[in-house]
This record gives structure tokens, sequence and C-alpha cells, in this order.
């Protein structure tokens, strides 16, 4: 297993919001053997098991989401032109003049969004047009899209993963599925006998939209919890107190609504393991799965990370490769660290 | 069907107040399910029982309530000063007749002079005719809750218009659902679930799914048309046939819910439609996300004018919606 | 190794070659041309004109241009972030978050236009165009100085996107540079084909491959001074319309309807015999071609036709939609349709000296 291509090929899968399961059968085959189980719970979660052998060992869990960004499709227009919405905070900024990719049931097509020519612009150029007033050209037929898409079928930007300097890779769905190749990747590595209770890896539905974790953490009921998500990475025109800065190691999330012991207790396994790391500070939302899980049925003691991530929802989202790898071992140092998991074994307080 | 459609749609049941459509539905469906009983919430449940040993659960949803207005204060005039409960729509609501949960009438009107742009909860006040605070409060009180008057009636073309077929209509669905299939041998357990204040935020259905825990649930209720003058694209039309669910802004449908009942809908020649709705939220969305979440689809009834005195749907689409259910359910 | 028809189009569209900046074109052009011209040269600006010998005096002169719309470097700021300017008319709408390749003589290097995320910008801001100067190019430097061991101020930058072919039988292309790349690759076909035929013309004719068009400072006026023909044929791209929801007098021409005939544009009014003769001869001959609806634009005749003691000019273009974008869109039938237009004029001009 290498870890880049894994990100690339994690990220290049089409899984937005509502089609998470269209690749599956792929995602399993690249990383199903590493695990003792996978499978979807009953909202559509995948999740990977590996158990440590131990009895009564706790149930710890890594949440990383699947979805990505994307669009439907709405109206069918003549001419072979698509009109869409989008599913998730697509930037709007990014769309005009980009490659995308639409996802019928048998047949992949291109197209591409249509930018306005210059004179059937309106007004003084300023405003930005929405997504329901850009039009996606397929250069096919009317007839023909209507026999190989519908309503609703899902469209995507077209991957295209491109290396730049000190080891930072640019492409499509970084957000958020870098960190789940990571969650896995870290799980799969880390030997069996050396981790602290059995992991479970859930790639969770629907974060960029409606937000899936919620039931999947309260199906699973696992005793502690790692929310891993990107972080907005710092560049011109950002304040620092509100970004991360890339290649300097994953962020770890100070909050009010996460927990704090458990917060603490990773900062310290880092610092001992000499893991660089930085501080995020949410003061009182994460803006991830981390509180969803927080409070699924008595609540689940939960950690938020994040790997920096620079032009987020864009289809050119940027990552360091050296974040990714500190990442793995600091996950890697989370499920094998034996003190946080006597702390949290059994549920703490029972009534 | 329009007649039982007419009988539901005629009770009174704000947000909060949904008694009196329970009872009315309780009646109806008795001779059609195994057991009811209402919830703490007051959210209506019943089962029809599965034949399999080890049956799964399907819950079908409609809600009860309605939106509608909560008295305030009784001004010395005798007005009577009132909050929304759900999403008032001023515009369509000004200088309408409205009812007490107890048969007061009056009319809603603005405050003289008030532009319909800067209409606002508090620039409203109901007129019941009296003439002072003291008659006034012979009839009606604080915490009293009017509604548009609710009515019913056809139209050409088997379309009906009136209130409040949000979301009336999905317990009508709901309704002959389990009538059609009381007969039927069906493997699994299903619940019909009538939910209380969807409309101030899907309050019912999100303890009645919890209850429940169900496997599959679709939920029947109304939903916006790109057919009216002036509308935003969008692709459902008033008598295009149930409208299958895709999205909304509260939701993304299980897709293969979609895709299965889009197959049931081609195979059975059943009229549909795929609904991509880029506002609004449903009950589907506290059904899907409760406890461990379900696999969760809807069907929506196209409707012109929702939250008016004058929604209108198509009595074919409402059909097509009920045949489509049970074949769904058959399966 | 000499390439032909589609893969010849992607293999020049993929040259990075903005204006002022065409050798790397230049040379792919020479290179796959070197057997098939009597005569290949570069002028002191970058125009390469490659010469089919005829009989006669007179000179007819074909024209492309080989730059494409890009980027240029103005600065570099403290963290290595680097701040560009626009090489011809581009839409900043099509710009941020797309990929690019920057470089000089020595060196290319990735990037990708970027300006902060949406989380942090205002709200009035989501709904507004970001303009250029907001944006920046990220090829991921950790500071100014590592920045500026890979590029300098000055040097250039285009868009980094694939070359797809799609859309009914696959016969759609999309890609940067088409506009004119596909002009350049129809003259570098025609040439071959004169020459495959043994066809011996009654006139020079001068395919003038030329620099600097994108930002009107056209390489094509010294060209044109230099050869001196009588008449000549431009190959152009033009932006057109033809999207759904367009109201039908604005589309300018529709794809697949054949080459783009001008009869006047913000430049030059074309020569009405021989944009008869252009069309006639494509009826005659049964290609498609089309007349531009519409007013818009200029290109290379502008001017070529005011040159010396003045140029007969037609101008056929090939209509693109989202020209001057990563994604211009042009339809192979129309890029053949040309490819045979200048074949069959040429075949059917007479020597007019």
């Amino acid at each position: 297993m290498e870890l880049k291509k894994l990100i690339v090929d994690l990220s290049g899968l089409m899984s937005i919001g509502g089609f998470e399961r269209f690749e599956r059968e792929k995602l399993i085959s690249l990383v199903g053997d590493e695990f003792d189980e996978n499978y979807l719970d009953k909202v559509g979660n995948q999740i990977f098991v590996k158990k440590c052998g131990k009895e009564n060992a706790p149930k710890i869990m890594l949440d990383a989401h699947m979805d990505e960004i994307g669009m439907y499709v709405t109206e069918i227009l003549d001419g072979g032109f698509l009109r869409v919405i989008n599913i998730g905070g697509i930037d709007t900024h990014i769309l005009q003049a980009s490659d995308v990719i639409i996802y019928g049931k048998e047949e992949r097509l291109f197209g591409v969004i249509a930018s306005t020519p210059p004179h059937l612009a309106s007004g003084d150029g300023k405003k930005l047009p929405q997504i329901d007033e850009l039009l996606i050209d397929t250069c096919l037929t009317k007839e023909e899209l209507e026999s190989k898409i519908r309503v609703g079928t899902p469209v995507g930007f077209a991957p295209k993963y491109t290396e730049i300097l000190n080891n930072k890779i640019m492409g499509k769905s970084f957000d958020d599925k870098a960190c789940a190749a990571c969650a896995i990747y870290a799980t799969a590595t880390t030997p069996r006998e050396q981790l602290a209770g059995d992991v479970y890896v859930m790639l969770s539905c629907c974060e960029e939209v409606t937000g899936m974790v919620a039931p999947g953490a309260y199906a699973l009921n696992p005793d502690y919890a790692m929310s891993i998500d990107v972080n907005l990475g710092r560049v011109p025109g950002t304040k620092k107190e509100d970004t991360v800065e890339l290649s300097k190691g994953p962020s770890i999330t100070i909050s009010a609504v996460t927990d704090r012991k458990l917060t603490n207790m990773l900062i310290d396994v880092a610092k001992e393991k000499e893991i660089p790391y930085q501080i995020s500070v949410s003061p009182t939302h994460t803006g991830t799965n981390a509180v969803s899980i927080q409070l699924a049925r008595e609540g689940i003691p939960t950690v938020d990370v994040g790997l920096p991530l620079a032009s987020m929802h864009t289809y050119n989202e940027i990552i360091s490769l050296d974040d990714t790898k500190t990442l793995c071992d600091l996950i890697s140092a989370f499920i094998t660290d034996e003190k946080i998991a006597k702390e949290y074994a059994q549920g703490g307080l029972v009534l | 069907m329009y007649n039982t459609l007419k009988t539901i749609t005629l009770v009174h049941g704000v947000s909060g107040k949904e008694h009196r459509v329970a009872n009315t539905l309780k009646d109806m469906i008795a001779p059609y399910c195994d057991e009811s009983h209402i919830d703490a919430m007051g959210n209506f449940i019943a089962l029809k029982k599965g034949t399999s040993a080890n049956p799964k659960k399907v819950l079908l949803c409609g809600h009860m309530d309605e939106i509608g207005f909560i008295v305030n204060f009784v001004e010395d005039n005798g007005f009577i000063r009132v909050a929304p409960i759900g999403g008032i729509n001023w515009v369509a609501c000004a200088f309408g007749e409205v009812v007490s949960e107890h048969g007061v009438h009056g009319v809603l009107v603005p405050n003289s002079g008030t532009k319909a742009s800067d209409f606002a909860p508090d620039l409203f006040y109901i007129d019941i005719g009296a003439d002072n605070k003291k008659s006034a409060e012979r009839k009606v009180k604080i915490g009293d809750t009017f509604v548009l008057k609710s009515n019913l009636t056809k139209l050409n073309a088997n379309r009906v218009v009136g209130r409040p077929l949000d979301d009336r209509a999905g317990c009508g669905i709901v309704l002959e659902i389990a009538k059609r299939i009381a007969k039927e041998l069906v493997a699994d357990d299903v619940y019909y679930v009538f939910s209380v204040q969807e409309e101030v935020g899907c309050r019912g259905s999100k303890t009645a799914a919890f209850a429940i825990g169900a496997d599959v649930s679709l939920t029947f209720d109304v939903t916006g048309t790109g057919d009216t003058a002036g509308s935003k694209p969008m692709a459902v039309k008033l008598g295009g046939g149930a409208a299958i669910k895709i999205k909304d802004a509260s939701v993304i449908c299980d897709s293969e819910i979609v895709d299965k009942l889009s197959r049931i809908s081609k195979e059975k020649n059943i009229k549909s439609q795929l609904e991509i709705l880029v506002y609004g939220g449903t009950d589907t969305s506290s059904i899907q996300m409760t406890g461990a979440g379900c696999r969760a689809g809807a069907l929506s009834i196209p409707s012109r004018y929702i939250h008016s005195g004058v929604e209108m749907i198509d009595m074919n689409d409402y059909k097509a919606c009920i045949d489509l259910a049970v074949e769904f359910i058959k399966e | 190794m000499k390439l032909h028809g589609r893969e010849l189009l992607e293999y020049l569209c993929q040259k990075f070659g903005p204006t002022g900046f065409e050798n790397e074109v230049a040379d792919a052009i020479v290179e796959q041309l070197y057997d098939d011209c009597d005569k290949i040269v570069k002028d002191s600006f970058g125009n390469v004109y490659a010469l089919v010998k005829g009989e006669g005096n007179d000179r007819v002169m074909i024209s492309s241009h080989m730059d494409e719309v890009g980027f240029m470097i103005t600065d570099i700021d403290g963290d290595g972030y680097i701040k560009f300017a626009n090489l011809g008319g581009i839409d900043p709408k099509v710009l941020y978050g797309k990929q690019v390749i920057l470089g000089n003589e020595k060196i290319r290097i990735n990037g990708v236009i970027a300006a902060k995320a949406i989380h942090h910008k205002r709200r009035e801001d989501r709904f507004s165009v970001t303009p250029i100067k907001e944006m920046y190019i990220d090829i991921g430097a950790k500071d100014a100085d590592e920045a500026k061991e890979y590029v300098n101020i000055g040097d250039f930058g285009v868009f980094n996107s694939d070359f797809v072919f799609f859309g009914t039988d696959n016969k759609y292309a999309k890609g940067k540079a088409i506009d004119d790349r596909a002009g350049c690759c129809a003259m570098i076909e025609t040439i071959r084909k004169i020459r495959e035929n043994n066809i011996t013309l009654p006139f020079d004719t001068y395919f003038c491959f030329t620099v600097r068009e994108e930002v009107g400072l056209s390489g094509a006026r010294v060209a044109a001074e230099k050869v001196k023909p009588s008449r000549a044929i431009i190959l152009e791209s033009t932006a057109i319309g033809d999207i759904a929801g367009a109201p039908a007098h604005k589309r300018v021409a529709d794809v697949g309807s054949g080459g783009v005939i001008s009869l006047m544009d913000r430049s030059t009014i074309y020569d009405t015999d021989f944009v008869n003769f252009t069309l006639d001869t494509a009826k005659n001959n049964d290609i498609k071609a089309q007349v531009k609806r519409y007013v818009s634009g200029g290109n290379d005749a502008g001017h070529i036709h005011k040159s010396g003691k003045g140029v007969k000019c037609v101008a056929i273009s090939m209509g693109t939609r989202y020209l001057h974008s990563p994604a211009c869109v042009a339809s192979m039938e129309d890029y053949e349709s040309i490819r045979e237009l200048v074949f069959a004029m040429l075949k059917n001009m007479k020597a007019e000296v």
C-alpha cells in the first residue's frame, strides 16, 4: 500500500453526496483486503474494521467523510446542454470553462461548463453567474442525452492531479478523501498487536450537505472517536487565526465543543512521539463531523484533527504529501495509545 | 378518494394541536391495521404486521399539522394580535378568512396602509368583529390557534384546490395505501406514521422514527412545481405524476430507493417524475437521520401555491403516489 | 515524427506558446513541415514562413497565428505566491481555480490560479467576479526565495488543460489554444495535400505562422510587408454563442456548420469578390461553410489588408465555443471543412499578376 497512490485513487473516485456507493466495488478492491471486515451501515456509511485481537477491547472510531462536492443534473436542454445544481458548497468562482464528467448509469460522458461569450454577457460583468444559471455543454444531442442520463444524474469535476513544489499535490476532492486515505493507511499499516482497541474506520456520507455521521455514530456506538477533516490553509488575504499552514503537520482542534481531555491526551502523544502538529482554534463549532459524533447516544468523546488544505471546495485543492504522512503518524499514535484506551474504555460513567 | 381527502382536510390541526386530525384518522384506519397508538409527542402510529418471521420495518409518513397563527395578545379595541406557526406567506394570507380551533370566525388583515413588501407578523391582526377587548375575550383567549379557513373544491380536469393539502394529501395517501394493502400478505411490518409538528421543524417524525427504528421509509408531502407563471425553473409539473424526490434542501434521498421507484414506475406504467427541490424540507430528513437512521425516500405530490388558501393538486398525481407506493411495498 | 489530423491538432495545442513566447510552437511547426515545403524560414519576430513554390510572380499568403492567450508573471510576493497579468483577453471568470504551466526558455513548472477560499470571502464577494488582482498563482513554494529559484518576473504562463475528444461520435475537441493552432494545423495539412497531389499552383503560396496576434501587435503585419501578397486567406478561430438560451441573432455561427466566413469585423471589411469566390468554392465542392452573422472581434486581416499597396483578404474561422479559456470547444468536422475549403480555393484561384 502506497500512501500517495491511495490518496489519488480515493480522491479520484466519484462519491458526490448521495452517490458515495457509486464506485464502492473499486473502493473495496483498493483497500478491502487490509481489513478484517467491511460493511455499509443502515444509512450507507462505509465501515472498515481492524480488530486488535484482545478481549473487551475498546471500540475506536476514525471518521473521515466519503462524500465530495459536485452537482446533479436538473434539466436536459436542446442542443445537448444541461442545467445543474450544486451538492455541497462549491466555490462558484471556479465553474466556467471547467471539465466535468457526467456519471450516467452505464456510461461516463465528458462535458464542459460553458462560459458566457462576452457579447452575450449581461450587466457590467462583475456579477458572478450562479450555478443554476450556467450550462454544461456535452456536444451530444438531446436524444442521446435522454437515453443515457436523467434528472438527478451526478456530475463531477474531472480528476487531474498535478504535483507542485515541496511535495504538494493539487486536484479534486482531497476534502475529505485524502483524510479517508490517511485513516485507512494508518490503520492498515499499524501492526495488529500494537492496536489499543478495535479500529472502525467510518467513511461517512453527505458531510457536505446534511451529514450522515450522526446515525452512523449512533449505530456504531464507539468508546471514543477521532474526526479527521481538512482544515483551511493559509493563503494571501486570509487571517492567521482562521487558518493553518501547509507543510507544518496536521492540526489538532481546540474547541469548547470537543472533548478537552482527549484533545490534551492526543497533544501529549504527539509531543512524546515528536510528531509535528499545529493547534487550530475553533471556539464554538469545528465545522466538521466531530460535533455530531460527540452528541451521538450518551455522548462520545471526540477529538478533531485536520489536514491543511488550500483552495477548499475547488477542483484544484492543494495539500502537502508531507502533511499526509505526519497525519498518518498521528492517527497511528492515537489508535495505539494505551493510556487513551484505558481512560475511555467501557464508556466511563454508568448511571 | 376525493371524499376521504376532503374529510381529512377540513379538520383543524395547527402544529401542536393535531389531536382532532389524529382522532379522525384513527377511526378511518382502524379496519386496515393491527394496532395503533398516539405517542408522547402526539404522533398517531398504526401498524400492519408483516407475515415474515423476521420482518423488516417499513415506515410510511404524512404529517397531520398545518401552518396557522397563535393568539399573542388582545387589544383594547378587540383586535387580536397573532404570531405565525410555520412558514406563513403573509401576502397569501392577507385579507383571508380565518377560523379558530373553537370555530370562531374572523379575518386576518394588515395594519391600514401597509405595503405588501413591508408585510411582517407584527403588522397583522385578526378582526373577529368584537367591538372591545372584553367581548373578544369571550370568544378567544391567548394561546388559541387560527388557520386560514379550510376548504376543498373540485376543479376541471381532476384537479382540486383548497387547504391544507399540505399535508393532509400525504395523510390521505398513507390512509389509502393502508386500505389497498390491508388484505395483502406483506412480508414486512408496515408502520403508518401520521406525524406532528412538521411545519415547525420536523419534530414529531423524529421521535416516531426513533421509536420504530425503521429499515426503509417513504414520506409523502407536497412539493412545488415549475409550471406556474414566472416560476423558477423546476422539472416538476402538476399532472406529471408522482414526484420521486431526489433531494431538497434538507435531504438527499437514498439513491437505491430513487432507482427502485423509477424502475417500478416504468414497469407498472405508473406516471412519475423526478424531483429536485432547491429549497424546503420534509420529515424525510428527520426520519433518515434519527437514531441509527434508515434508508429514506419520498414521494411528493406536486402542488401549486403551497402555504396559501388555494393549494392545488391533481388527483391523478395523488393516485399515482398511492399506486407507486403500493407496488413499492409489495416488492 | 509526422503527425496528422487529430493527433497533430492535439500536439500543437498542447505546446507552450503564449503571446510573445511562440518559439516552442514555431519549432514544432518547422519540425512537422521540414520535408513538405520548398523553403521554411523564421524571421527576427518569430514568424515562420513556409513556401510552396508555384509558377509566375503572383503571391498568395495564408496566415494563422501561433500564439495563444496566457499570462505573464508581474510579481512574486514575500511568501512565494505569484502575481500575474493576462496576455490577451481572458475573462476573469475562467481563471480562478485553473491549473497552469509557467516557464521561460529553461524551465516549466506547474501551478494553479487561486484566491482565498470561499469560506473566507465576504458574503457579498461570493456573488461577484473575483478581480484578477485578488488572484495569485500557487506553485507550492515555501517562500519567495524558493519561488525565484524556479520562475522570474517576466516569465510566461499558459493553461494546463487536457485535450479531449468527446460528444456525438467523439467529433468535438476540447482544449486550450484551439485558437489558433487549429489554423496552423490546417495549413500544415494543406501544404502536405498540395505536395501529395503534385499540384503546381499558378502563384507562390506563403504559409505564414504568425506571432503576437492576441495582444493586437500582430506579427502578421510584418509578415505581410515581407511577403507582399495580392491576396490573403486568414485562418482564425472566432467566439460563437450557439448555446442553449442564447438569442438567435447573437449566436454568431453554429458549431458543425463549417468554416465561418466574415463579411466584416471590427478591423476589416472583407473583399466582396474574394468572399463570394470563397462561398462559391465551398458550394461547388460540397464543403460546408457559413457566413458569420454578427460583427465582432478582429484578426490578423486587420493588419494584412492595409499592408503595402493593399491586400484582398478573406477570413475563414473555426467557430469555437468558450474561446480564450482552457476549455475551447470546436468541431472536428468544421476543422475538416476549413482544411478542404482552403485546398479547394487554392486549386481554383487564378494568378492576378
